[in-house]
């Protein structure tokens, strides 16, 4: 149900602005649709994604039910230090989905 | 619905026949005074919401979007601001609105000074042909607004897809 592919440089310089691209795979679901039996279905969709790099948040998406299936998000940071980049998704429900990625500093 | 013949002087409840064809004639109006209270927000007041009131500047901001659309359901937005992302100056956030959603607050992106620079880029729906408006919130208090007009041809229907 959940993957995220994330895009980082290889390798950045100190003090650089590197770009990083997340794209997940989420249906997203804005639900109110019949489930069928009378009920409607709820909604379910990531709701925020948090990225924390080098001790601090740097980048945090509320999502509401407009923003697409499959979200694409590119935002940018300053290169400080070699290090994870933590990403956190929260999910209608309560679900938490987490996942790194390795930004090498030179 | 349907209304007897019988004459207006010999119904005391309800609209009477002549009233009901006279409300048709000026439909138009009556519809707008009877929707008051379900009546969608205008891009002013969501923008003021948001805002706290305040009516934003206009200037940059570049809110780049395609003019034309053939599928609603994911629609490629990029929006850069002018700021030099320092502690002392730079862009808190950036709330992207959709006047004629079900849900016109589409999404709102935290930026901090160690962004470096305020260009972020995500994926829409839009639900209909409609104003995209990117409201931005600059640390000194600012607001500042990009709005761009948007045809969708194939709408994000609100049943599936």
């Amino acid at each position: 149900m959940f993957n995220a592919r994330i895009t980082v440089p290889p390798q950045a310089k100190a003090g650089e602005i590197v770009e990083i691209k997340v794209l997940v795979r989420h249906p997203m679901d804005r639900g109110g649709q019949s489930d069928g039996q009378g009920g409607t279905v709820p909604r379910k969709i990531l709701n925020r994604m948090t990225a924390t790099y080098a001790g601090a948040e740097i980048f945090r998406i509320d999502m509401n039910t407009g923003v697409a299936a499959n979200p694409f998000v590119s935002f940018t940071t300053r290169a400080i230090e070699t290090g994870d980049i933590l990403f956190e998704w929260r999910e209608d429900g309560g679900a938490t989905y987490r996942r790194t990625a390795r930004l090498s500093v030179a | 619905m349907s209304f007897p013949t019988s004459p207006p002087s010999g119904r005391s409840d309800g609209p009477s026949r002549r009233q009901v064809v006279a409300g048709a004639a000026s439909g138009l109006a009556l519809t707008a005074v009877g929707s008051g209270v379900a009546r969608a927000e205008t891009m002013e007041e969501l923008v003021r919401r948001v805002t706290d009131g305040v009516a934003p500047a206009e200037g940059g901001v570049k809110l780049d979007i395609p003019a034309l659309v053939e599928n609603g359901n994911s629609v490629d937005v990029r929006i850069a601001v002018e700021s030099p992302m320092t502690e002392a100056s730079y862009v808190r956030w950036i709330h992207l609105i959709a006047e004629k959603n079900p849900f016109p607050d589409m999404a709102r992106l935290h930026l901090s000074p160690r962004a470096g620079r305020a260009e972020v880029a995500t994926t829409l729906r839009l639900a209909q042909s409609q104003t995209v408006a990117a409201v931005v919130a600059h640390s000194d208090g600012r607001y500042v607004i990009a709005t761009a007009p948007v045809v969708v041809t194939l709408s994000a229907c609100i049943d599936g897809g």
